[in-house]
């Protein structure tokens, strides 16, 4: 058996509706009406003990709710759960020992405490010898950087800050799966890089991990696999590289040349390309390629032969895209889409 | 099983000890906050206070109680209503938790969730109103017409620990219907709470209505009231004092049992 | 004019979506009424009166506490209180309006709802509790009425903006709620106050929000005398007015901004 097994997962939502303005309010004092929203609809999943996989969707695809199902914090309407054989939302002390959560939109600190003190408390709930927490603090510290954060009061750290901190408390029992829900929302480029080389080594480790993200970049070194979901339905689940090979293969790089050139001139030189020229014109363009066709490498070179390169930014499709193109069914997902 | 039971009771005392420790500190950076709290708390308790020396001072008895009487009722209700923002302050934060889907983390920490959201926060205010009812009770002590022996003590310190329990758990009750109202502010625990007031003052004087209210459906009479009138041995309402322990026990049975229903609707704020 | 307008009209809004909140105030208040009813009942069994009134008089004292408690208390204080906290208010005094007319616009707003309230518990309260005097002159209690929402305004506008030097709002409100409480009359009538509360009670505007009102109702002052107390109430409104408007400027100029 699977450490974590889903098997039909569904959550519906009852919200009032009400119509906008004055009028709306007012009529609502008398009359309510209810709509129901289904967030997830049938999700089956099975991870096994020691893989990592990727959950990505569009926002309000149902990747949050399916995470909370997961972990027992809201309910099923219908369908079960089990991680290690334990149903999270009726034994949730117990299946809390065992997993590890984080939402990258909210924090677990104690607001008003320094982070040492919200380590400390959650030392005693998961009952760490005090040994045991050193050895974790000092293992954090080497990959996050935590000793600088544990004086600091949690209002008083930045997003980038908050989100090691917070990566330490979900982490601290040794939780045999982790669920992280947009553990990179909002971090600049050096944080990204701190939390992606912490999941690398969570996986090296044995962690079981999954990730829901809207970021390519986090899960491309960690997940081997990828679940898509849309509107509460998975709509794909395999391998990542498979993914990524079919869907996620156009490059564009953009280019700023220190002498002028044409459209056409470079079109010429890659006929496997798009060229378009940017704002200044005959200085900028933009060149999108199919990377089994062509490298960045060999456009670099090529381009060089005919004028000097100033600057250069290569841009990869972000996973709305690859998502996009699957639920669009620009590309059939025949194989691999059943596990 | 006994053995793992107390265990589990220990940590779990451990931890909400810890875990009040932790918010005492969080508050003590901002001490005129502190001692503005515990100011209010002082000047709201003299308020019923005012109203009885003001009135008493007019009508020497009322519905056959006298003003030290009237005084003992009113600081041990104070005393037991006291104790609910120094203990579990926060539970009034359930609603907002509810609300903005703040219950996420507690859910997923191997602690009783009930347990981590009441000692969320402290209300300092809570130990000025402490101070309040208990200078009332001593001052009221000493004057009402009691013939003290240890037992007499025993009980009545069994009864206040009762009636606090009682309170505790009576408003973990009217702050967990918050996981059915689903508004932003706990306006049901408000509501309870000034109804709750009203059984500082002598049950005699109400209608069949709020006596049965006050008495039974929501007992806050059993903090106050009735163990008075058993320590002033009054009427027919000795006897009821002695339940106390009893209906604090069913009560946080209730709270227990409903907080769990609860929190199977809990959805997270929808997300 | 017209931001302050909207400004009412959202209030509005939000004290009908907010109604659930106004039926449970409503119904603490219910409970409020019938035990201090309850309370003087027993006080007064005998038929006699204290300090001048008898049971009928009280009610209808009381009923007046319960319509004067309504008026203003949509201000949104608490909103207020956490932008001052946050620092955010620092944002609205960027924009081209005063913060205390958008929050008197505010208060506006959530006059109809209060008088909804007023008027269904206040309808209520007269069937049930039986005998009362109507009020003795009804054009003087309106015009007395009128001050009590803008006095209170006032009041808590004040007391908000002490979250400007301390972090916490909780203690200042019930600090202010329960000296209030004592002092306008709200509780017991003032006259029944030791003399040193009573002196304390005339320099001091909360009078003006329920004592002044009720007085009235019951004819317990004269004609010329209820004129007077109608003018101190229109001096509170002019004075606190611009009290609130000094403080919030000199206030706002040492904002500190907090977290960040």
């Amino acid at each position: 058996m699977a450490l974590l097994e889903a098997h039909d997962l569904t959550k519906t939502f009852r919200r009032p509706e009400k119509d906008p303005g004055l009028r709306g309010s007012f009529k609502h004092l008398f009359q309510r009406k209810y709509s129901t929203k289904t967030a997830v609809g049938g999700v089956d999943l099975s991870i096994e003990a020691g893989e990592a996989v990727a959950y990505v969707g569009p926002n309000g695809a149902g990747k949050s709710t399916t995470i909370k199902l997961l972990t027992g914090i809201v309910e099923p309407t219908s369908g079960e759960v089990r991680i290690g054989g334990l149903v999270p939302h009726r034994n949730r002390v117990a299946n809390s020992r065992q997993i590890g959560v984080l939402f990258g939109q909210r924090t677990q600190l104690w607001w008003d405490l320094p982070v040492r003190e919200s380590l400390a408390l959650l030392r005693d709930m998961y009952d760490l010898s005090p040994d045991r927490f050193r050895a974790q603090l000092k293992r954090f510290d080497e990959v996050l950087g935590l000793d600088e954060l544990l004086p600091v009061v949690a209002r008083k750290l930045s997003l980038g800050q908050r989100m090691r901190a917070d990566l330490a408390c979900a982490l601290l029992h040794d939780p045999r799966i982790v669920f992280l829900d947009e553990p990179t929302i909002g971090l600049d480029i050096a944080v990204k890089d701190r939390v992606r080389e912490f999941l690398r080594q969570l996986k090296a480790e044995g962690t079981t991990i999954m990730l829901t993200t809207h970021d390519l970049g986090d899960i491309e070194d960690t997940c081997e696999r990828i679940v898509i979901i849309d509107g509460g339905r998975v709509i794909y689940d395999g391998s990542l590289a498979q993914v990524k090979d079919r869907y996620a293969r156009e490059r564009r790089v953009h280019l700023q040349l220190g002498s002028e050139l044409t459209v056409t001139e470079l079109a010429d030189r890659f006929p496997q390309a798009t060229v378009t020229a940017g704002a200044e014109g005959r200085r900028e363009f933009t060149i999108a390629f199919d990377k089994a066709e062509l490298t960045a490498g060999a456009v670099l070179a090529g381009v060089a032969q005919i004028a000097e390169v100033l600057e250069v930014k290569i841009d990869e499709p972000a996973i709305e895209d690859v998502v996009r193109k699957v639920y669009a069914g620009e590309l059939l997902l025949a194989e691999g889409s059943t596990p | 099983m006994v053995a793992e039971t107390l265990f589990a009771v220990r940590r779990n005392a451990r931890l909400y000890r810890r875990s009040l420790g932790a918010v005492v500190r969080a508050v003590l950076e901002y001490v005129a906050d502190f001692w503005i709290l515990i100011a209010a708390g002082i000047v709201t308790q003299s308020l019923g206070l005012v109203f009885l020396s003001v009135v008493m001072s007019r009508v020497p008895h009322l519905n056959g109680w006298s003003y030290p009487e009237m005084v003992l009722i009113y600081g041990l209700a104070g005393v037991s209503s006291g104790i609910v923002p120094v203990l579990s302050d926060g539970i009034w934060q359930l609603a907002s938790f509810i609300h903005n889907g703040q219950l996420d983390y507690a859910l997923t920490r191997p602690a009783p969730p009930l347990m981590q959201v009441m000692s969320a926060w402290v209300g300092f205010n809570g130990v000025g109103d402490l101070v309040a009812s208990a200078a009332m009770l001593t001052w009221a002590l000493t004057r009402v017409d009691v013939h003290w022996t240890p037992l007499n003590v025993l009980i009545l310190l069994i009864l206040m620990i009762s009636g606090i329990a009682l309170r505790l758990a009576m408003c973990v009750v009217a702050n967990t219907v918050s996981f059915w109202l689903r508004m932003p502010m706990p306006m049901f625990a408000m509501t309870a709470w000034q109804v709750g007031e009203l059984a500082r003052y002598p049950l005699g004087i109400y209608g069949f209505g709020l006596r049965f209210l006050l008495g039974a459906a929501a007992p806050f009479a059993f903090a106050g009231f009735f163990p008075a009138a058993w320590l002033l041995d009054r009427g027919g309402y000795a006897w009821l004092g002695i339940l106390t322990p009893v209906v604090a026990v069913l009560w946080w049975i209730f709270a227990v049992w409903l907080f769990r229903r609860g929190l199977r609707r809990y959805d997270s704020a929808g997300h | 004019m017209k931001p302050y307008r909207t400004m009412a009209r959202n209030s509005m809004q939000s004290t009908f979506a907010f109604r659930t909140a106004f039926l449970m105030a409503a119904v603490a208040a219910c409970f409020q009424l019938v035990a201090t009813v309850a309370l003087w009942s027993a006080l007064l069994s005998n038929g006699g009166s204290i300090g001048g009134f008898t049971l009928p008089e009280m009610k209808a004292y009381l009923l007046m506490g319960y319509v004067t408690g309504w008026l203003g208390n949509a201000i949104g204080e608490w909103v207020l209180a956490n932008r001052i906290r946050d620092g955010q208010v620092a944002l609205d005094l960027v924009k081209p309006i005063e913060t205390q007319k958008m929050m008197f616009a505010q208060t506006l707003g959530g006059l109809p709802m209060e008088l909804i309230m007023i008027v269904t518990v206040g309808a209520g309260f007269v069937l049930v509790a039986g005998p009362m005097p109507g009020p003795s002159n009804i054009p003087l209690l309106m015009l007395s009425l009128v001050f009590v929402m803008p006095i209170r305004f006032c009041i808590a506008f004040l007391t908000t903006q002490l979250v400007f030097w301390t972090q916490n709002f909780h203690g200042v409100s019930w600090a202010r709620n329960a000296v209030g409480a004592v002092l306008s009359g709200s509780l017991v009538p003032l006259s029944l106050m030791p003399t040193w509360l009573q002196t304390t009670a005339a320099v001091l505007p909360f009078a003006s929000l329920t004592s002044t009102p009720a007085l009235i109702y019951l004819g317990k002052v004269s004609t010329p005398t209820a004129y007077l107390l109608i003018g101190v109430q229109a001096f509170w409104v002019v004075a606190l007015w611009f009290l609130a408007r000094v403080a919030f400027r000199a206030a706002s100029r040492q904002v500190t901004v907090h977290g960040g």
